[in-house]
């Protein structure tokens, strides 16, 4: 019993510990980023670019959790900025994910199906291309 | 609730206005994102199908598309990506030839249907919004509808633009946001594009004069990054940043006894990248020295 919950955490103990002697920036002779330099004073202690460099890895795994292909999840961060990230990393099972209404007729149940057909034709929603609202 | 009650007159927006060539892509089930922001990037002049897109955008976990995918694709294919939010401002922008992304939950919030779209038109007199939605080509809605569908979302917009096209309305803070983001994705050309458009617009923007020295940088333009850097220093005298950059950028170019003065500058001047700046200095005095040594062998 012990082991399977000791198992999994020492797995991820490892691999947090190997991420961060590998992966924390330490100073270097740089040119400042653009992004710093917006960020001015928050952005320009080390503490801040590992917060930078944690949040990034946070949304990695999340966005790989949510079946994105761990390169592109990559790609996708490297976007970003750290504002832009935050809210994903904080709430993305609460963030709107627009995927569209097609397959809405055939799934709702039938209740759902009549508020909302009603609610279209009022001009509440408009879940059903097929119903013309009120101008 | 009449239209008119979330609607401020304006007198400077024609009464109607249409975007002709925006082109339509339906969308494929769930694909709504890939879909809008196809029409959004084509429109800009970037060749691109939704099926290119739905790598980039699309979370298959949350069966939908995030915004800030959307934007940071756009990033990836060079254009801006600049949010809106309001009604207002939507037929601003669309009266000004832009088109706008919107997100809107066709249901409510206890049944959330959330979709994209590509809005290219309204007509004030008629009360009519007109898009590119789903399946339909420049679908007619009443301003009463998209007013309660878009409104979920609270007004959200997205303008993808050329990098040298500014919005009709445009706040310098987000434009340079939005160009920042362009060097993040790697994309220094449009990056440039973006901070020689703000240029124009705020001459003494100091971001964007650091900004345009870092992607000349990054594109191994070093004069003109060197000249950016010294416009900076002309407008924070101040900031070590400006000195630090200018600093590699002369190094870069063999000029290293300039190249020390300005590292030395930025030390004198400290300030929280001080030990950044340290380095930097560090870094070109030992440059110096092995070149030095280097002529003594001869």
């Amino acid at each position: 019993m012990l082991n399977r919950i000791i198992r999994p955490v020492s797995v991820f103990l490892v691999l947090a510990i190997c991420l961060l002697n590998f992966h924390v920036p330490s100073v270097q002779a740089q040119m400042i980023g653009t992004d710093a330099v917006i960020a001015g004073q928050q952005a320009a202690n080390q503490r801040a670019q590992v917060a930078d460099f944690l949040a990034r890895e946070d949304v990695i795994l999340i966005l790989t959790q949510y079946g994105v292909d761990p390169v592109e999840a990559q790609q996708r961060v490297t976007s970003l900025s750290e504002e832009e990230l935050s809210s994903i990393a904080n709430s993305i099972d609460r963030l709107p994910a627009g995927g569209g209404a097609v397959g809405t007729v055939v799934g709702a149940a039938l209740i759902i199906f009549l508020v909302l057909l009603i609610t279209d034709i009022v001009g509440l929603t408009h879940v059903y291309p097929f119903v013309n609202h009120p101008r | 609730m009449t239209p008119k009650d979330y609607l401020t007159e304006s007198n400077a927006r024609p009464s109607n206005a249409v975007i002709d060539d925006v082109p339509f892509f339906p969308q494929d089930e769930l694909q709504c994102g890939p879909a809008s922001l196809a029409m959004a990037l084509n429109w800009s002049g970037v060749t691109v199908e939704p099926s290119d897109l739905t790598q980039e955008v699309f979370t298959p976990g949350l069966k939908g598309s995030l915004q800030n995918s959307l934007i940071g694709s756009a990033r990836r294919h060079g254009r801006i990506a600049y949010p809106i939010a309001g009604i207002d401002a939507l037929m601003t922008e669309i009266s000004a030839g832009h088109p706008v992304i919107v997100l809107v939950n066709l249901g409510f919030s206890w049944y959330p249907k959330w979709h994209y779209a590509v809005v290219i038109g309204y007509d004030q007199i008629k009360e009519e919004i007109i898009l590119h939605s789903g399946l339909t080509a420049g679908e007619i809605l009443s301003f009463w509808t998209f007013n309660n569908i878009w409104k979920r979302s609270e007004y959200w917009g997205l303008l993808i633009l050329p990098p040298d096209r500014l919005p009709s309305v445009v706040e310098e803070g987000k434009w340079l946001t939005a160009v920042t983001g362009l060097e993040n994705a790697g994309q220094w050309q449009a990056a440039t594009t973006g901070y020689a458009s703000a240029l124009k617009r705020w001459d003494s923007s100091f971001i964007a004069w650091m900004g345009l020295g870092n992607s000349k940088y990054n594109l191994g333009e070093f004069n003109s990054s060197a000249d950016a850097f010294q416009q900076a220093t002309r407008l924070q005298p101040a900031n070590g940043m400006a000195y630090n950059n200018l600093a590699h950028v002369l190094a870069e170019q063999g000029k290293l006894d300039e190249a020390l003065l300005a590292a030395q500058y930025a030390v004198d001047l400290g300030g929280p990248f001080q030990d950044t700046f340290r380095q930097t200095l560090k870094e070109i005095t030992g440059m110096k020295l092995y070149k030095e040594n280097q002529g003594k062998a001869y």
